[in-house]
């Protein structure tokens, strides 16, 4: 066990306090934030208790409040917007809305630890994270103490490095150590794995977890995934508009949730269980304009809502034989039964629809065994991209400043079916976005061979759509712009652009909107429409919903479903999320560090992964009932790939041939494991794999 | 900080010292002024000319005189005056440091003014305001309106300072620095000292105003971007104090900006010296040059704009490396 103790006994000292006394206790928290004059209530009357020891999971959308509810309970509300206070909040027994600021400070400085949710910016980038540490700790023997307890490997050498010189989730353990430092009885932690990789994701919510129950110190982990609450927290609180929904333990809240909004977020939610032949089940979008409503905020978006939704605000009230469950909705009772009829309703009206849906999944190619031995062939019939052995460096400079080669893309060949959807999966790193890049014609590869589409016919769709769109140009303008080249009149101009907004579902009011009036899914859309108002042969997405919320999320991959279906295009979809890979690709490439690791049909590829890397990220993805992995390392720097295959010191089965320079690296086709012994049944033409131990062990 | 940064930072100044001489020489090329008649004055024979511009060795090829004048810069021979007939390094010797005196003080008094600037609004000190409205007007108006508007109220009106000159009763410029609150400091004449900071501040602050706004304008914006950082943030979670905060946290991630636009204000106001030196009766370069424009006395001027463009450029190459020190990622 790692020594998690603090050096002082001063958490141990014994507090007027029962040991059992909560250490927040928020009573009707309101607060209410300005922006350009007009004031709103972000907070509207919070509840809410906080234990020692516990992970409470405090889970909801952009706008639901829970960074405020965050800020609020560190006293650091941003003094630019004004904030007022009303309500009781008293975090370790300081009154953090009341009180004197000398006296929140020291409760900040004694009683509480932060984790935000970018390490990068959350880090001062001109100062040692020694020092940084020391600030907190008080001195370099106990940063250096509590650097090892987090699991930075060598903290003295560490003390000395800037934040950039630091990987990802070093950088928030760094963060993590100058938040338990002091032992402080409350740790805020705000989405502290959003902005890192799945796989280092499971190990940062791996040490919250154990230093929650090493120190006895409650832990607030704010998060939009349910399924990263449920794999950490002891309860759950869902948030929705300022108000909670619904509280309760996880696995209560998970599997028996009474909110219409907690079921609908859950529903939304993707797992590798989810259909994949139907569109994904959505929430209402929210209402625009986000203007304050009568009655339960939900109502406007709930499907059970009746007329006293509208009317009264519902308390909070804890269920009937359901001790420590509480549910903010006047049909808690019957909530989950009536939803599941209705979801079963929906779900046999989209099985009626299905003609409609989303295109067919391509039939495998069966037979064609060479299908991945294609280094010395053209382009087939029939494929819309292909390269070759594709190779892309950069010269850039490395953590210490100096010239260094990064081969982003280490050979990489690929066949790209026309009308077939392809998802590229691998974490920061791996070279996904750079074939992507390669793919649309906006980066240019320094070895091996593409063929394929460029121009108009090869359309791209980003991860930021805000920034994406330019934002002094209306909606109209920019759809418009691609119309240029086929001499169209006005009239048909018109025509054509209000179709393609109708196509992505936006009303022809959004026209004369500029990005910055649009919410970040509309944006979306728009960037959609923008991509499909000329049909391309091929869509290329960044990402583009890895931004957005679960319900927007889902909404916006139905409608590159659908695109796809109705105008025939190929996909090309990158993605550090399998669960969405699963989703939208008929088939899935796993890449590593520059090369791909592994292909196949999506279906089979989440069965039975055969590459290790592929089964480390498989089990990394968040579920509602997956126990928190443990998956070695980080993904190793692309400066410095390992030889042979990349993935080999962080691989659990790694045999010192995948050491060796030119095995395991390129990609071999697999027969499907169930029928025959794997080496003599026919290979399944599309799987492969590129491992020495071909997935057997 | 690496060695690689500072060894380009070194290249890139020789470099611009060896564009600024060959700029001077292309000037001094194509001017109209034959170096040899205006040496010899208007009486002088043809003859007589030829034979001091063989001398002179202005009848050499262009590229072996460029080598010739770019060798007298590295052994700080700038070549003869036409007026005073003597060598413009000596010239330059005895009235820079007179400018200097005046650049360094009034460079000084520009960086207080930019921190208080930036600083009374960050803190919201008492008075912020006030002091800001004042350095804004004052610094709408051109430097030498400023310098007589100082001349007519605190000196002609109150009388408080002095209004033209280094010193009361002649400037004694014998002194090892040649700076004359140095000098007095160092030969143990403290009112010496004093008599020259009394000459120093109308002409210094004159100086100073229109470089204070721009830097402290610079400075107060990202000390304000640099408040909202997300690291900031993170440091008053540890609850650390306000102070604490500013200092460890705020200052050093926002005096980037500031420094370049230091390194810019440098060379303005050795621009802007000229005039206030014509406008208090200063005794350095500015009257030097503005003796010498007028007879088109091409050495003394090349001279000066090569010892203040050498300026400009070292100011600027310290203001990067300075950028590098603060900033570990910029020293790459």
């Amino acid at each position: 066990m790692l020594d998690t103790q603090p050096a002082t006994p001063e958490s141990a000292a014994p507090t007027a306090e029962a040991p059992d006394t909560p250490v927040a206790t928020l009573r009707d928290l309101r607060v209410s934030l300005s922006r350009d004059g007009t004031s709103s209530e972000v907070l509207r009357g919070v509840d809410l208790d906080i234990r020692p020891g516990e992970v409470l999971g405090l889970v909801g959308e952009s706008g639901s409040g829970k960074s405020v509810l965050a800020l609020a309970l560190l006293g650091l509300l941003p003094a630019g917007s004004a904030p007022r206070v009303a309500g009781q909040l008293r975090v370790a027994g300081v009154d953090m809305v009341n009180g004197a600021e000398e006296e929140r400070r020291l409760a900040r400085r004694e009683s509480l630890g932060v984790v935000f949710q970018d390490p990068m910016t959350s880090l001062n980038p001109t100062m040692r994270v020694g020092q940084q540490v020391v600030e907190a700790a008080g001195s370099a023997d106990e940063a250096i103490r509590l650097l090892r307890a987090v699991g930075v490997p060598e903290p003295e050498r560490r003390m000395r490095a800037f934040p950039h010189e630091l990987s990802g989730g070093l950088r928030q353990r760094v963060m993590i150590a100058m938040a338990i430092a002091g032992g402080p009885r409350l740790i805020v932690a705000d989405e502290p794995t959003t902005a890192l990789d799945v796989t280092v994701q499971s190990q940062v919510l791996g040490v919250l977890r154990r230093l929650s129950d090493d120190l006895g110190c409650g832990v607030l982990m704010i998060t939009h995934d349910l399924g990263v609450a449920g794999q950490i927290a002891d309860r759950i609180a869902v948030m929705y508009r300022g108000r909670l929904a619904e509280v309760g333990p996880t696995r209560r809240v998970l599997n028996e949730p009474r909110h219409p909004y907690t079921l609908g977020l859950l529903a939304s939610r993707l797992d590798f269980d989810t259909d994949r032949d139907s569109p994904l089940r959505t929430l209402v979008p929210e209402p625009a304009g986000g203007a304050a409503v009568a009655g339960c905020a939900y109502h406007p978006r709930c499907p059970l809502a009746v007329d006293r939704c509208h009317a009264e605000l519902p308390g909070l009230p804890e269920l009937p034989v359901r001790p420590e469950h509480s549910a903010a909705c006047f049909r808690a009772e019957e909530s989950r039964d009536r939803l599941l009829e209705i979801a079963h309703r929906e779900a046999a009206a989209a099985d009626a629809a299905k003609p409609t849906g989303p295109a067919e999944p391509a039939e495998p190619v069966v037979g064609d065994a060479t299908a991945v031995e294609r280094e010395d062939r053209p382009a087939r019939p029939g494929v819309v991209l292909a390269t070759t052995e594709l190779e892309c460096r950069f010269t850039v400079r490395d953590r210490r400043g100096r010239k260094a080669p990064l081969a982003a893309l280490r050979g990489v060949t690929l066949d790209i079916e026309a009308g077939e959807s392809l998802a590229l999966v691998g974490e920061s790193g791996s070279g996904k976005s750079t074939l992507l890049r390669v793919l649309a014609g906006l980066q240019k590869a320094t070895g091996g061979g593409i063929t394929g589409p460029t121009g108009g016919a090869v359309q791209m769709v980003f991860q930021d759509a805000g920034a994406s769109l330019t934002p002094w140009l209306t909606v109209r303008e920019l759809l418009t712009e691609r119309l240029r080249r086929p001499r169209l009149d006005r009239a048909e101009r018109h025509r054509r652009v209000v179709a393609a907004l109708d196509s992505v579902g936006l009303p022809e009011a959004t026209l004369d909107a500029r990005p910055a009036e649009l919410s970040g899914g509309q944006r979306q859309r728009v960037a959609l429409a923008r991509a499909t108002i000329v049909p391309p042969r091929v869509l290329l997405c960044d990402e583009p919903t890895s931004a957005l919320d679960v319900s927007l999320a889902a909404h916006v991959l139905n409608l590159i479903q659908r695109l796809r279906a109705e105008l025939g295009m190929t996909v090309v979809f990158v993605t550090h999320d399998l669960s969405v890979a699963r989703i939208i690709g008929d088939r899935i490439a796993v890449m590593y560090l520059g090369r791909l690791v592994e292909i196949g049909s999506a279906d089979e590829l989440v069965a039975d992964p055969r590459h290790p890397y592929t089964r480390a990220l498989l089990s990394a993805v968040p579920g509602l009932d997956v126990e928190l992995p443990t998956i070695e390392g980080e993904p190793a720097s692309p400066l410095a790939p390992p030889s042979g295959c990349a993935y080999h010191p962080r691989c659990p089965v790694a045999t010192e041939e995948c050491a060796d320079t030119l095995t395991g690296i390129q990609l071999v086709p697999i027969g499907p494991r169930p029928p025959g012994p794997a080496r003599t049944a026919p290979p399944s033409a599309r799987r492969a794999v590129a491992c020495v131990h071909r997935g057997e062990i | 900080m690496t060695f690689r940064f500072f060894g380009t930072r070194l290249a890139s100044l020789v470099a611009l010292l060896l564009v600024l001489s060959v700029v001077l020489f292309v000037l001094q090329e194509i001017s109209a002024t034959d170096a040899a008649a205006a040496t010899l004055g208007p009486t002088a024979s043809p003859e007589a000319i030829a034979a001091e511009r063989a001398r002179l060795g202005l009848d050499g090829p262009p590229v072996g005189r460029y080598l010739d004048y770019l060798g007298g810069l590295f052994t700080g021979d700038l070549g003869t005056s036409f007026r005073t007939k003597r060598p413009v390094t000596e010239d330059i010797g005895s009235y820079l440091p007179a400018t200097l005196e005046l650049v360094l003080f009034a460079f000084l008094l520009a960086l207080l003014l930019a921190l208080l600037f930036a600083l009374s609004s960050t803190l919201r000190w008492r008075g912020a305001g006030a002091l800001r409205g004042l350095l804004f007007v004052s610094s709408t108006a051109p430097t030498f309106l400023l310098g007589i508007f100082f001349l007519i109220v605190f000196y002609q009106q109150l009388d408080w300072l002095p209004a033209n000159g280094r010193a009361s009763g002649g400037a004694a410029t014998d002194g090892p620095t040649g700076l004359l609150v140095v000098d007095g400091l160092l030969a143990g004449d403290p009112a010496a000292s004093v008599d020259a900071l009394r000459h120093l501040l109308l002409p210094a602050l004159a100086l100073a105003v229109g470089p204070a706004l721009a830097i402290g304008r610079v400075f107060r914006s990202s000390l304000r971007t640099t408040l909202d950082a997300e690291y900031v943030r993170t440091a008053r979670a540890k609850g650390l104090g306000e102070r604490a905060i500013v200092v460890r946290h705020v200052a050093r991630n926002s005096v980037n900006a500031a420094l370049s636009m230091t390194g810019l204000q440098i060379g303005f106001m050795f621009a802007g010296v000229l005039v206030v030196e014509s406008v208090f009766s200063w005794p350095g370069l500015g009257s030097y040059l503005g003796a010498s424009i007028p007879v088109s006395d091409f050495p003394a001027v090349a001279g000066v704009t090569f010892v203040l463009g050498a300026v400009y450029i070292v100011a600027n190459t310290a203001a990067d490396v300075l950028q590098g020190v603060a900033d570990p990622r910029v020293a790459v």
